[in-house]
């Protein structure tokens, strides 16, 4: 944004309402993930062979590859942000370009993760099957398995849309005419990717020697 | 603004921790593994936050809001951890005793 809105008494000011307004908003969906993650431990706890054994049968190769994905794409982010300030409009939307890729490679991936998974019937409730001895444990599990990676899903979509539509305007109008929209944006983008960073040991990782 | 140098070496920073973090797994590290795994994503987050999303250097108001996220969502968990340790799980009078070791599952109808 080029001019500033008439609330605030500097561009400075401005941008420092919005950064806030960000994090506080990264906040409440803190607290709205905040639940799977509970359900999670007490799981883990509660029914720990159960998870160990719903954990063996989740993919690593494609976990282990989307986290590779979505912490390079954090970093492209990163250096769009940094090419913004440096008035590179051709590399901010190159970066931007790249960044919306990864996501949506992530997702792809992502999808043929849960199809593989449908295959093998460790969805709950639609023919769910698994060991009768761990049944219910695994079930819990790839509830919340589903539950969290399916939310974390719908936020990166918004924010592949949304780094799309920055690489769009960034190209047509310039990067001028972002302004500080896109560090705000990046902030969601870093936020997606850290959630994930913690979703993938709880997913994958869980007695992988066993 | 970061240096292009210091993302470039978050970046590695952050691929390194990853690739510790997978390798420890298949060392059978008993409760070491969960720990590991811990303290290594918290530190993946640390980097994303301090350096990404620039917390470092961010206003005090937004360093603040930041820590008190952290800080009630320990509050939420120690709750809900100081109920489920301490009190036994009592069945209902109506209940029957666990049928199977791995819990009931809840999408038999």
């Amino acid at each position: 944004m080029n001019a500033v809105a008439e609330q605030f008494e500097s561009a400075a000011r401005q941008r420092q309402s919005a950064e806030l307004g960000m994090w506080v908003f990264l906040s409440t969906e803190i607290m709205f993930f905040a639940p799977l993650f509970l359900g999670y431990v007490y799981g883990r706890w509660a029914l720990a062979d159960s998870f160990a054994a719903a954990s063996q049968h989740t993919d690593v190769v494609i976990g282990t590859a989307n986290t590779a994905i979505l912490l390079t794409s954090s970093l492209l982010m990163a250096l769009a942000v940094r090419a913004a300030k440096l008035r590179q409009q051709r590399s901010t939307v190159t970066l931007l370009g790249l960044t919306g890729a990864l996501g949506l490679t992530f997702l792809a991936l992502k999808g043929l993760e849960y199809y593989s998974e449908w295959q093998e019937h460790l969805i709950p409730w639609l023919d769910f099957r698994f060991e009768p001895a761990k049944r219910g444990g695994a079930a819990l599990f790839y509830f919340l398995y589903f539950g969290a990676t399916g939310l974390h899903a719908i936020h990166l979509s918004i924010g592949v849309t949304i780094v799309f539509i920055f690489a769009v305007r960034a190209g047509r109008q310039g990067i001028e005419r972002l302004g500080n929209q896109l560090e705000i944006g990046a902030l969601y983008w870093h936020f997606v990717d850290s959630i994930w960073v913690l979703l993938y040991p709880m997913i994958y990782l869980v007695e992988r020697h066993g | 603004m970061s240096s292009l140098r210091s993302l470039l070496a978050v970046w590695l920073g952050l691929m390194v921790l990853l690739g510790l973090t997978t390798a420890s797994s298949y060392l059978s590290l008993g409760a070491g593994n969960t720990l590991i795994n811990l303290v290594i994503a918290a530190m993946k987050i640390g980097l994303i936050a301090c350096f990404f999303m620039h917390l470092l250097r961010a206003d005090s108001a937004v360093r603040l809001t930041a820590a008190a996220t952290v800080l009630f969502l320990f509050f939420l968990g120690f709750l809900v951890f100081g109920d489920l340790l301490t009190r036994p799980e009592l069945p209902a009078p109506w209940e029957k005793p666990a049928e199977s070791p791995g819990g009931p599952y809840w999408g038999d109808r």
